[in-house]
């Protein structure tokens, strides 16, 4: 009877699960988590703008810290930093908030029970959503699309299409599938990273709990508040800089955007930015 | 416990190198796989896939070194 529990209560699909449906849509436990995540930053960024002040409190400031910092390095990544700085605070804000909420209480934890290969397994109600690939896939497919779009807008279409081409243009046959392949891997990379590792998080946790209900988790879940926020600063510095480098092959090709860029900031030269350009 | 500014960048593109270099081999291999069970030439295109994917894990290598000395 004790084992049976403990194996409903390591119980983590790969896939998210599928809650009820709507119509033709499913809805599973990770798009609740999406729109939990969705909902807490709405519901932040409404109290923030009411209550924001020029002297911060301390909350305030706690809350602004880690904008600061992203901003601070978005600010010294290229001199167009305005156009991209919003899409890659809300890749961090989104991924930081549905990441945390994966160690509430309560999540994973409570579900539906539901019967599966003749063991009751409880199905949780809400799943961190960066735990579900298609979640993470979405984000990195939008960072990608901004990342062409950048290179497109920076070298034109036909500038973009013969850089993967390459040089010498005889080579183009081997070179052109190549750098296909190599493009195609930094979106596989952005969405896979950030689902193994949560999804990892998630079934250490519920090993952990399994194993050692009292006291082992609150060690793993102090190391997992500090994996989120990595994971979340991980992803959106890979944005920036597949934005940046985008952005940067285009002044070294010496086209010059002086006339259409936005005026560097006065602290142009962050080390942090200087290493994400890099 | 907030990182360094001057560290996560170094650390993403570590990390992406890492994970984009096993990919892009993934990439050719699996793309290469899928042909050869479409068109049943296997192993051709699995070969010729792998070739391809090593030569992006040698493309991104290079692209990565460049743009950092470039900066």
């Amino acid at each position: 009877m004790h084992e049976e529990e403990g194996e409903s209560l390591i119980h983590v699909a790969i896939n998210a699960e599928t809650l009820f449906h709507i119509g033709p849509l499913s809805v599973t436990n990770s798009m609740v988590g999406a729109l939990l995540a969705s909902a807490v930053l709405l519901l932040g960024a409404w109290w923030f703008t009411r209550r924001a002040a020029l002297v911060p409190s301390r909350l305030q400031s706690a809350l602004e810290l880690p904008i600061e910092l992203l901003s601070g390095i978005l600010a010294g990544s290229s001199s167009r930093w305005r156009s991209y700085a919003a899409l890659i605070l809300s890749f961090f804000l989104i991924i930081l908030v549905a990441n945390w909420i994966g160690l509430l209480p309560g999540v994973g934890t409570i579900g539906i029970h539901a019967v599966e290969e003749g063991h009751e397994v409880v199905v949780p109600i809400v799943r961190p959503a960066s735990a579900d690939l298609n979640f993470t896939l979405g984000l990195a497919i939008v960072a990608f699309v901004m990342f062409i779009f950048w290179g497109i807008r920076a070298n034109g279409a036909k500038g973009y299409l013969l850089e993967l081409i390459g040089e010498p243009r005889y080579m183009a046959p081997l070179m052109f599938p190549i750098n296909l392949i190599s493009e195609m891997s930094r979106l596989i990379s952005l969405s896979m990273r950030l689902f193994g590792n949560v999804f990892a998080g998630e079934v250490l946790l519920a090993t952990m709990i399994a194993l050692a209900p009292i006291l082992i988790p609150a060690i793993f879940l102090g190391l997992e508040l500090l994996f989120g926020f990595v994971q979340a600063l991980v992803f959106a510095l890979l944005a920036m800089t597949y934005i940046s480098t985008a952005i940067a092959e285009h002044h070294s090709a010496g086209h010059g955007d002086e006339h259409d860029g936005e005026p560097a900031p006065s602290g142009d030269h962050h080390p942090a930015a200087e290493a994400a350009t890099a | 416990m907030a990182p360094d500014p001057g560290r996560p960048p170094n650390w993403g593109l570590g990390l992406d190198l890492g994970i984009r270099l096993g990919l892009s081999v993934a990439i050719g291999l699996g793309g290469g796989l899928l042909i050869d069970n479409w068109l049943g030439t296997s192993p051709l295109f699995t070969l010729v896939g792998m070739v391809l994917g090593i030569g992006a894990a040698m493309v991104t290598i290079w692209s990565v070194a460049r743009d950092s000395m470039r900066k």
